[in-house]
């Protein structure tokens, strides 16, 4: 087998090109130009592409997977009824959640079950949204637009269950888009065997 | 034995057997509800509807619908039987997984399903529950309902152990049946008809015999859900090993389910062993769990009183071989224990011939109320193997206070928890200079122990159980001991080398080997039988 051989041509320079000089101040004049017109010129002509990160934030797109939150019924409760399908399904296991009873006499009670601790290690978790998609109750979103505040102590980045009840979404409420009628509920449509069929 | 052909496989069967048993003892699943092998026969879910393709064909007229005339035409479709209620023939050629059959089991899947909430998220059965198991292997497709659902009662606490959701309920009658015929107390019964249907309780009553969480292990679906493991856990965390219960001379065999995550035993389940529980336990063996995580020794401790020392295990072990050294043999009493494994008693029994003890005791559990279901009057779990182990008659912890007066006996080693005596029985025994204990709870013993040695629960060690009948029983480790902490057999194998004369005690096997040839095995014939220890 021969080997293909390709021939390329050395590009040709000229003798203003070979002294070096000249071609330095020509590129110095286009640095020059560049930035006098980003940092003295009218505003709508700057072409530059960082910002002045903290004290200007770029917003972040619309998906954005941010830190969590835990959505609210409208009487304040948590949707959350630790059935720890979000902790089953993190693969960085983040998620600790300690389920409770409401007692027979709390107005809840038909809620069942509701999480006496849920905590999210925001250092461990890989911000994948698998708890999101997991939740059969729309409970736990990461539509808050935020990313993690940065801290150097440890601890502050355990989020607790009111800290993340009390994170808004990105339209600010504390609701979710698909309201849903439990037992218990003032609105839950249902007949039962008391109210007759 | 005659056989039959079930999905062209050959299962045998005995005479009376029917399909669906035929089938279980041969390891085929019929899928069904109702049924249970150790209930008798209802025949209401029609789950387990297979197509007999044997002998005459009985067809049903009914209406299909056409999608080419959009309209229901008349046709006809074999009958089909409920394999739970119709005897086995030979020669039977029977279909559970054809097309008939198949058709039935999405229909009856779909039927239970239709009123159902389908809260699996806050339900405790999720994960183990035979409704989502035959939706995903029998149906797989959406409701068709849209119509809001039937509401039934839910969390209505049937007693001290059972809280009942009526939307879930299939009605199988499972439940009703366990306390008709298992436990003889016909609490349960069932009212109303088609959706309005619901189990409920005897006037007057509640469900509080010795047997409620039975009706909880029946339960196909999440209807009944124990009060104490409710949203304690979710079942696909959890993993298994194959226990004996400690409640009772009866040795029920158990499923002792933990999370390994947190080293915690959160239940116990029956284990089925025709020769011994059959399918069931009761409650309080059920709950006896809960002896891995209370009232825990988990520190050595040196010195009576309001502010005994804490040591660590190896110091506490050293100052007992010191003391042991220290006393003549003849003056030291061993009391065994009805509630440690053979092993545990084994070694002690080794220990005390290293020193030359001649005294030996026996603390068990006073008897408790036995019936004629599973419940032994004795309340320990291996009375008969600590006297096997000990090799001979072991004396009262009363003898042992008499022989303590009379001043024959300075010292005591005593292994276990608690025995029959109160404390204010023993207070002569917490007078002794030398008292010393190894245990894995908190009881009588360790209350006047001079010295207490914590050692690994059952539910962090293998070892074997020899119940009333004489069969010995293995059971295995479930969780890690905490830490330092080992099982009692090696902790007294320690203690032997420590004092120069070691047992050659390295792993579980070698005392079971010793304790094989030193005492003949027991009748043994359990007939799940465990693997062997891989400690």
């Amino acid at each position: 087998m021969t080997v293909g051989v390709k021939v390329i041509t050395k590009p040709k320079r000229t003798l203003a090109e070979q002294v070096y000089v000249p071609e330095i101040a020509k590129g110095l004049g286009q640095t020059m130009k560049r930035f006098f017109k980003n940092t003295l010129g009218p505003d709508e002509e700057k072409e530059i592409a960082t910002v002045r990160y903290p004290e200007e934030k770029r917003e972040y797109p619309a998906r954005f997977r941010g830190i969590h939150r835990l959505t609210q019924r409208s009487d304040g409760s948590p949707r959350c009824v630790a059935c720890l399908c979000c902790s089953t399904a993190c693969p960085a296991q983040c998620i600790h959640i300690e389920p409770a009873e409401y007692e027979p006499e709390d107005p809840r009670y038909g809620y069942e079950r509701f999480p006496a601790r849920f905590v999210i290690d925001e250092l461990r978790c890989i911000y994948c949204g698998y708890c999101v998609e997991a939740c059969p109750c729309d409970a736990i979103r990461m539509d808050t637009g935020m990313h993690m505040p940065p801290s150097t102590e440890r601890h502050h980045f355990m989020y607790e269950k009111e800290t993340l009840l009390e994170l808004p979404g990105r339209d600010g409420t504390y609701l979710t888009a698909n309201p849903r009628h439990e037992p218990g509920d003032a609105t839950h449509p249902g007949v039962d065997r008391l109210k007759g069929h | 034995m005659p056989s039959f052909q079930l999905n062209g496989q050959t299962v045998p069967f005995e005479q009376g057997d029917t399909i669906m048993r035929a089938a279980w003892r041969a390891g085929i699943e019929i899928p069904h509800y109702c049924w249970h092998p150790g209930l008798s026969i209802a025949a209401n879910c029609r789950m387990c509807l297979v197509h007999v393709k044997s002998g005459r064909q009985m067809q049903m007229p009914i209406m299909r619908f056409d999608e080419k005339k959009g309209a229901y035409v008349p046709d006809t479709k074999p009958k089909l039987v409920p394999a739970c209620q119709i005897e086995a023939q030979a020669d039977m050629e029977v279909d559970s997984v054809g097309e008939e059959a198949s058709k039935a089991q999405h229909a009856v899947q779909e039927f239970l399903l239709l009123n159902h909430p389908v809260d699996c998220p806050i339900c405790d059965q999720a994960g183990e529950c035979k409704l989502q198991d035959y939706w995903l292997e029998h149906q797989g497709d959406l409701k068709r309902k849209r119509t809001e659902p039937v509401h039934k009662p839910k969390g209505v606490r049937f007693g001290p152990t059972i809280v009942y959701d009526a939307e879930r309920c299939i009605m199988c009658t499972r439940c009703i049946r366990v306390c008709d015929e298992v436990v003889g107390d016909p609490v349960l019964d069932m009212r109303e008809r088609g959706n309005r249907n619901e189990i409920i309780l005897a006037p007057g009553r509640e469900l509080d015999h010795d047997y409620t969480l039975m009706t909880e292990h029946v339960c196909p679906v999440g209807a009944l859900t124990s009060r104490d493991f409710r949203f304690k856990a979710r079942v696909w965390f959890l993993k298994s090993v194959e226990g004996v219960c400690t409640g009772c001379a009866t040795g029920c065999n158990t499923h002792v389910d933990y999370d390994s995550r947190y080293g915690k035993v959160y239940r116990l389940r029956p284990r089925d062993n025709m020769a011994v529980n059959k399918f069931w336990m009761c409650d309080d063996g059920m709950m006896t769990y809960t002896e891995a995580h209370e009232a825990r020794v988990i520190t050595a401790t040196i010195g009576r009183g309001e502010d005994p020392e804490a040591v660590l295990p190896e110091e506490a072990i050293d100052d007992v071989a010191l003391r042991l050294e220290q006393t003549e043999g003849a003056k030291i009493a061993f009391v065994f224990s009805a509630l440690h494994s053979s092993e545990d008693n084994f070694a002690l029994a080794k220990l005390a011939e290293a020193v030359g003890a001649e005294k030996k005791y026996l603390a068990a559990r006073a008897d408790w109320k036995g019936d004629d279901i599973l419940r032994h009057t004795d309340h320990n779990p291996n009375r008969a193997g600590a006297l096997a182990a000990a090799g001979g008659a072991l004396e009262d912890l009363e003898d042992l206070l008499q022989d303590v007066m009379a001043g024959e006996v300075s010292a005591v080693v005593a292994l276990g928890p608690t025995c029959a005596e109160t404390a204010e029985q023993l207070a002569p025994l917490a007078k002794l200079e030398t008292f010393i204990t190894l245990s894995a709870n908190e009881g009588v013993l360790t209350d006047v122990a001079s010295i207490v040695v914590p050692v690994a629960s059952w539910a962090e060690s293998f070892g074997t159980f020899v119940n009333a009948k004489g069969m010995a029983q293995t059971f295995q480790r479930a969780i890690p001991a905490p830490a330092g902490v080992e099982p009692a057999w090696k902790t007294i194998a320690k203690i032997a080398e420590a004092i120069d004369s070691p047992l050659g005690f390295e792993r579980v096997a070698d005392v079971r080997t010793a304790l094989g040839k030193s005492a003949p095995a027991p009748t043994s014939a359990p007939t799940s039988a465990a693997p062997a220890p891989a400690e």
